[in-house]
């Protein structure tokens, strides 16, 4: 059997006095979709930014494909084939949505060296995300959940195995939801695996095999979603306990 | 961040003729440069020929410094140390261990280069302002570390490189060579600032001013980049300081780690445009000039009417003045007094 | 032993000075992002009000510096109001420019109208010293040292309790919430930097009394500005103090122990050591890491 794309031991993280992320160990095989909810300040975020690199862990272990790549930078996180959104994207606002795009495709291990062909290349992954006609625009220019779409775009530059979704349907409408859903389907016909964290409940739920619960910086549970959210300790951590105490059964899904 | 002062480019996809005419332009319009240049020296008088010898000498540094500061975006503020480090050994080199002019030109670039690679881990840690106040204090420390070492550089008193009699190991170039020696090296720069814009290289450099992180994130060796980048700045820069202590013969650690020489080098570029290989050329030639006129012409005044220039250009066009017409051009909004709402509280 | 308390003596005195230039080039620097190249340019031009005053009305240069400190805050407001708050929010090197820009007008300018010739401001009281058991305090360098911090204490309760100076605060810290919450953002930077000058003229015209200066002294009062702000930590107004006090006895013990000018290679040895290693400074924390600029 081979090892799971991404496996967590024990991984941590303090800021000054503050827990953010603990002792949280999972593992993720190929070719999974892993949802990761918890309410605000849970520690999603930084457990993201843990595994990419762009904060340094206090204690425990990353192993992508299991080698330890524990506090490695970011780009060599990316190389390894690993590529993640922005919670609040950060496209280059200097540059073209094409050119967004074609950064990543220079810079992937086996990358491109030539502008010209990146830029080609570019306007392929940009026909898959659904933005092939804004090449040429300045990203500032973009709605919301078209910059959302760059911002995949340019993780799908990289030809990543393994796929970090940073809250990416927050903000969106109704109808800009499912589009979205049925792209992170698509990837994961590819054999892209994916690890998406999110606040729409709905969304998860509809695109997840498994579910992990976070909660002030630690693994409250995991497993199927049906089972996750009727746990009776996740209601609890979102809706309170006297919530949980009234009603025994799932609650109305919001959103 | 505040805005970025570069404006969007286009995507440039050269498949057809009029495009790749297109990309030639450039270094065709810098061929023809070049060839005026070569073309100019034998109409100028000797004053006239100094002037442009220095600024060629500013054009090979505002480039330099366009590559961390503009691409990069890592507004170094000690840049004249590597002009100070390559000057002085180069008169080190010359007087003391009887190297020839142009192996200790060579060396001294590669002096600068190791230089900016030693301070450059530690310090392009650094964001921002911090940046600028670090490598402005490594400049300002060397001067005084060159100045208390009297044994090796005659401190104080300054070096002199040995030019005439039996230690003389090259003999002095005369304005004629210095005018061809600092027109290769502006081209040089020119040339550097050109290959690296275009490439992949340069397009990593924007991609890690305009947003580090989302960089790194798309497998960007920023650490690796930045090094690379300062080292390059430092060796050109290390091969003008190299040229100038040979021209002025006699050198001196006020003059060759003057701030100022650092400043002069930013306004330049700022002022013709940071980012691009265009701007920084016009930004220098342009403010060279001006100085120089105002030098001859009001003796008293020139410096506080070049301080009030330099207010009135920042105030008027603060992206520069080549990203601020290739913005014109795209927006057809070309009016000055719109351009200053643009950073304006 | 004696020579070391006296260097002391005079490090303390001579840092006290020395907070006073620096809180305020850190204040605006912290609050507005804004490096004032000039900063040395107001001290000298403090000084030199204070000058004309003693020269014209004979006024003591210890109440001249109110005058200078008057001047100057009109000089500042109208400079941040008109001028800097029009590029505000650029790049950093391009307010970097435009105050160097001003830097060079300024010290021209003072060049031109008032010579290049040397001058101080000599009162009958200030040569006269003070004997504290074997160290001897001249009387003019301890009423400018604690006049320096008497008015750096005050600027700390100012922003600290009065409405305006919290709203300074508030400012520097997120300039888009405190615009909501109804401060008026560019009259909030105006009087930011017209403070700083203010506080720079007045210790120039102190600096006068104690030694001589000319318009050529103003790049040595921006590089120690600089240095005494970042061991300070950017904004934060007692450490701008500690710093002061701290290059002060910097200088004075290396003056005294250390051959030649290795005190400068010293001080921006201390200063790239601080960057690297606590950027934050040596006092406390920095306010203003997590700016959110609207």
């Amino acid at each position: 059997m081979s090892a799971p794309i991404l496996q967590t031991q024990d991984l941590g993280r303090r800021f000054g006095g503050l827990r953010a992320v603990a002792d949280v160990s999972f593992a993720v095989p190929e070719g999974q979709v892993l949802g990761i909810i918890g309410p605000n300040g849970a520690g999603k975020s930084t457990l993201i930014n843990l595994i990419t690199g762009h904060v340094k862990p206090s204690g425990g272990r990353v192993l992508i494909d299991g080698r330890d790549m524990t506090g490695a930078p970011p780009w060599a996180v990316a190389q390894a084939g690993v590529a993640r959104t922005f919670q609040i994207v950060k496209p280059f606002r200097g540059m073209s949505v094409r050119e967004n795009v074609a950064i990543g495709i220079l810079y992937r291990r086996h990358g491109v060296n030539v502008m010209s062909h990146a830029l080609r290349a570019a306007d392929e992954v940009l026909e898959e995300v659904g933005i092939a006609d804004l090449g040429d625009r300045p990203p500032g220019e973009l709605p919301v959940a078209d910059a959302r779409r760059l911002e995949l775009a340019k993780a799908l530059a990289l030809r990543p195995r393994l796929l970090l979704l940073d809250e990416v349907m927050a903000g969106l409408r109704h109808s800009e939801i499912e589009p979205s859903l049925q792209l992170i389907r698509t990837l994961r016909e590819r054999g892209i695996t994916i690890i998406v964290v999110e606040h729409v409940m709905k969304a998860i739920v509809a695109v997840s095999d498994r579910i992990l619960v976070l909660h002030q910086g630690q693994v409250l549970t995991s497993g199927a979603p049906r089972e996750v959210l009727t746990d009776r300790r996740v209601i609890e951590a979102y809706l309170g306990q006297r919530y949980a105490q009234r009603r025994g059964e799932t609650p109305d899904a919001p959103g | 961040m505040a805005t970025s002062t570069q404006a969007p480019r286009q995507a440039v996809t050269p498949t057809s003729r009029r495009d790749q005419a297109r990309r030639a332009l450039p270094w065709l319009l810098g061929l023809v440069a070049l060839l005026g240049a070569l073309g100019l020296q034998s109409q100028l008088y000797s004053g006239q020929e100094r002037t442009v010898t220095t600024i060629f000498m500013f054009v090979a540094m505002a480039e330099a410094w366009n590559l961390i500061g503009g691409f990069a975006g890592y507004a170094s503020f000690g840049q004249v140390v590597f002009f100070g480090l390559g000057g002085y050994f180069t008169a080190v080199a010359m007087s003391q261990w009887h190297l020839t002019f142009w192996v200790s030109l060579v060396l001294s670039g590669i002096v600068g280069a190791l230089f900016a690679t030693v301070i450059g881990i530690p310090l392009l840690r650094l964001r921002g302002h911090y940046f600028a106040i670090a490598t402005l204090g490594v400049a300002e420390g060397m001067r005084e570390v060159v100045i208390n070492l009297p044994g090796l550089t005659g401190g104080g008193a300054g070096i002199t490189v040995p030019t005439v009699g039996r230690d003389a190991t090259t003999p002095y170039l005369g304005n004629d060579g210095f005018y061809l020696l600092f027109l290769a090296l502006a081209a040089l720069s020119v040339l550097i600032a050109g290959l690296v814009s275009r490439s992949k290289f340069g397009y990593g450099l924007r991609a890690i001013h305009q947003d580090e992180d989302a960089a790194a994130a798309m497998g960007i060796n920023t650490t690796r980049l930045k090094v690379l980048t300062f080292a390059l700045s430092g060796f050109i820069v290390g091969l003008v300081g190299s040229s100038y202590a040979f021209q002025q013969v006699t050198i001196f650690p006020e003059r060759l780690f003057d701030v100022d020489i650092t400043v002069l080098m930013v306004i330049m570029v700022v002022i013709g445009g940071s980012g691009t290989v265009l701007g920084p050329l016009l930004g220098a030639v342009v403010l060279q000039f001006v100085s120089e006129f105002l030098r001859q012409h009001f003796i008293n005044l020139h410096i506080f009417i070049l301080g009030a220039i330099i207010i009135v250009a920042v105030l008027l066009l603060p992206q520069g003045a080549v990203n601020y017409l290739r913005e014109a051009r795209r927006t057809g909004e070309y009016s000055l007094l719109a351009n200053v709402r643009r950073y304006r509280l | 032993m004696t020579s070391f308390l006296q260097a002391t003596a005079y490090g303390l005195l001579q840092g006290g000075l020395l907070a006073l230039v620096a809180v305020g080039f850190s204040l605006v620097w912290g609050v507005m992002n804004v490096i004032n190249v000039a900063q040395g340019a107001f001290v000298v031009l403090g000084a030199y009000v204070g000058w004309e005053m003693h020269e014209w009305i004979g006024l003591d240069p210890f109440l001249g510096m109110f005058v200078s400190a008057a001047a100057l805050f009109v000089l500042g407001y109208a400079v941040q109001r008109f001028l800097i708050n029009l590029v505000v929010n650029g790049p950093i090197f391009i307010t970097l420019l435009l105050t160097f820009g001003l830097d060079l007008l300024l010290v021209q300018g003072m060049n031109i109208v008032f010579s290049a010739d040397y001058r101080g401001i000599r009162t009958s009281y200030a040569s006269n010293s003070l004997t504290l058991g074997s160290i001897r305090v001249p009387v003019g360098r301890l009423l400018a040292f604690a006049l320096a911090v008497a008015v750096t204490l005050l600027l700390v309760a100012f922003v600290n309790r009065t409405r305006t100076g919290i709203s300074i605060m508030a400012t520097g810290m997120d300039r888009g919430a405190a615009r909501l919450m109804g401060i008026r953002a560019r009259h909030v930077y105006a009087l930011t930097y017209a403070i700083a000058a203010a506080l720079a003229g007045m210790a120039g015209a102190m600096i006068g009394t104690v030694g001589t200066f000319n318009p050529s002294a103003a790049g040595g009062f921006t590089l120690m500005s600089f240095v005494v702000a970042v061991l300070g930590g950017l904004g934060n107004m007692y450490g701008a103090l500690v710093g002061g006090l701290v290059i002060g006895l910097v200088e004075a013990w290396s003056g005294q122990y250390l051959p030649g000018t290795w005190v400068y290679a010293l001080a921006f040895l201390v200063l790239i050591v601080v960057l690297v290693v606590r950027p934050t400074g040596l006092v406390g924390r920095a306010y203003y890491t997590g700016r959110q600029d609207v």
